[in-house]
């Protein structure tokens, strides 16, 4: 992939290692304008260590990484970056409006003070001390300092960690809007849900590795196939016997059948059952796509 | 871009004096511990008399300024590092000079109003007579004096957490005020210690204030001002290179 000034992120054979822990192993990332991308992983994956680099927070071991043509943490790249970071905290004795206000001015064409207020329902609360907020409402303040500066970059580090729904759901909303008006996101993640909601893109990282990266249904066609959910006086096991069937897990009153061909398997369980009840097929989950990139990284990592 | 970063200076200053001034309870003692010490010992002990009165002028304005310093780049820096709100700000185009630069205003704010009570008991309760120029000149010593503090200050705040912070801030204020010869004449001290005081920038700093004043050394030693000022210089560098040192360190 081509990649000029205007590229938000474009890195090659990062790596980078804390004693004898490595953070990140010889990472490959080309981020164009205007995607939302998710990077999914478990604690420890390596994420925030990427995030960290493409900041110029932290210097990789060896590597090289350009954001918008500059080296991460130059001020022009900065200009154009918004963060939102975990484990970080404001001043406690600032207001939201005060906090907001202070990094409008380190930008250049930041966005209407009312606006954010009004984007990130910070309305309520927008005069009280930051010590006094809730934890979601402080997540707020924080999402909002990472949009105010009207940034072509936004990076969220799990942003949505320990947030009540409503909040998730407001900054999903937001997240959609930011890049719909051409912006590019990128957001940690461990909740698989959240990557299936919102992102183009899904970037699973696994032991410093990046080990599958694609378009979001590719990953999710990882699974393959789909997920008949239903009641049924068939035996699990006389239900394995039908064909194209991967697995079937009893829970509860119901049985999921993990199939290859829903229309061969649908076919001869409605023969077999013709009092079965209460049917839905779906799509498999991203969390069974998931499940399966990480049981096998190597595979994985050679095909991408 | 020039207005840009000025307009984030301003805010940045904003910001800091709105955070100092809401907590009340760390800024009030910085404040008014000098002017209270300084009424005590000046005037309500016994055997207090201008001489001491001038004497102490000199000491408890090094005094006052260093505590502002000391605590706000101390325990402030230390505080918001902790939290992670510096590693915000790093990410952001916040420009690093005008978080330290406003942080300086502040201290330099309440230093001012640390030291402008001192002067007035001074000026009219001990009557101690110096000539207009002489008391900008002090004035403009005394808020120099905050450069050496500030740095100190910074080093505590990059290197310790926000608890160890308060611990060490106070260690080092009340050392440097105590061994500096600022609240009991070095003169006083045995002699090793009276060596080890003049390792102090607060002890140098004193000298350059008494000379002013026109009171004695505090050793009685033949009294050189400008070479007072060349080692406050020198510590200066030192500790410039200190915090720079400890910013680094931090960073990753």
């Amino acid at each position: 992939m081509p990649t000029t000034g205007e590229t938000p992120i474009s890195a090659t054979g990062l790596t980078k290692t804390f004693g004898k822990t490595i953070a990140l192993n010889s990472v490959n990332l080309v981020v164009p304008k205007g995607d939302i991308t998710a990077i999914l992983g478990e604690n420890g994956a390596g994420k925030t260590t990427l995030i960290h680099v493409c900041l110029g927070l932290t210097k990789p071991t060896s590597g090289q990484i350009s954001m918008f043509g500059h080296s991460p943490g130059a001020h022009p790249a900065r200009l154009r970056t918004g963060v939102m970071l975990q484990d970080a905290d404001l001043p406690d004795l600032l207001t939201p409006r005060e906090h907001i206000t202070l990094f409008a001015s380190y930008y250049q064409d930041p966005l209407n003070l009312p606006d954010v207020i009004d984007m990130c329902k910070l309305a309520k609360f927008a005069d009280k001390k930051y010590k006094t907020l809730s934890g979601g409402q402080k997540r707020r303040v924080q999402f909002a300092l990472a949009i105010i500066g009207n940034p072509d970059l936004v990076f969220l580090d799990e942003p949505t960690t320990g947030l009540d729904t409503q909040t998730r759901r407001m900054l999903w909303g937001v997240v959609r809007e930011l890049a719909k008006d051409g912006r590019t996101v990128i957001l940690t993640t461990h909740y698989l849900e959240e990557a299936d909601a919102l992102a183009d893109r899904i970037v699973v990282m696994h032991g410093g590795n990046i080990i599958a990266d694609a378009p979001t249904p590719q990953i999710r066609a990882v699974a393959g196939g789909a997920v008949i959910t239903c009641t049924t006086v068939l035996t699990v096991a006389a239900l394995k016997s039908l064909p194209d069937v991967k697995s079937v897990r009893k829970t509860g009153r119901f049985v999921q059948i993990n199939t290859q061909n829903q229309t061969t398997t649908m076919k001869s369980l409605l023969a077999a059952d013709p009092q079965v009840s209460e049917l839905v097929i779906k799509k498999p989950s991203l969390e069974e796509a998931f499940d399966r990139i990480v049981q096998t990284p190597q595979q994985n990592q050679e095909k991408a | 871009m020039q207005t840009l970063s000025l307009n984030a200076f301003f805010n940045e200053c904003g910001a800091e004096i709105l955070k100092a001034v809401r907590a009340p309870e760390y800024i009030l003692p910085t404040l008014i511990l000098p002017v209270a010490f300084y009424a005590l010992f000046a005037f309500a002990m016994p055997n207090s008399g201008t001489s001491g009165a001038r004497y102490l002028l000199a000491t408890y304005g090094v005094f006052a300024v260093m505590g502002p310093a000391i605590f706000g780049f101390g325990v402030g820096v230390a505080n918001e590092r902790d939290r992670g709100w510096l590693k915000i700000k790093r990410a952001s185009p916040a420009p690093a000079i005008s978080y330290i630069g406003a942080k300086i205003m502040v201290t330099l704010i309440f230093a001012s109003l640390a030291l402008i009570p001192i002067y007035l008991l001074a000026g009219f309760r001990a009557q101690i007579v110096l000539a207009r120029s002489d008391w900008f000149l002090l004035f403009g010593l005394h808020m120099l004096s905050v450069l050496p503090f500030i740095l100190i200050g910074l080093t505590l705040g990059f290197s310790f957490g926000s608890n160890g912070a308060v611990a060490v801030s106070n260690i080092v204020f009340l050392g440097m005020a105590a061994l500096g010869g600022l609240w009991l004449p070095a003169f006083l001290f045995p002699a090793p210690l009276q060596k080890f005081a003049a390792t102090l920038p607060s002890y140098q700093l004193a000298e350059i204030a008494l000379a002013i004043v026109g009171a004695s050394s505090q050793t009685g030693a033949e009294r050189i001002p400008l070479q007072n000022l060349n080692i406050v210089a020198i510590m200066t560098i030192i500790l410039a290179g200190l915090a720079i040192w400890a910013w680094r360190r931090q960073r990753d």
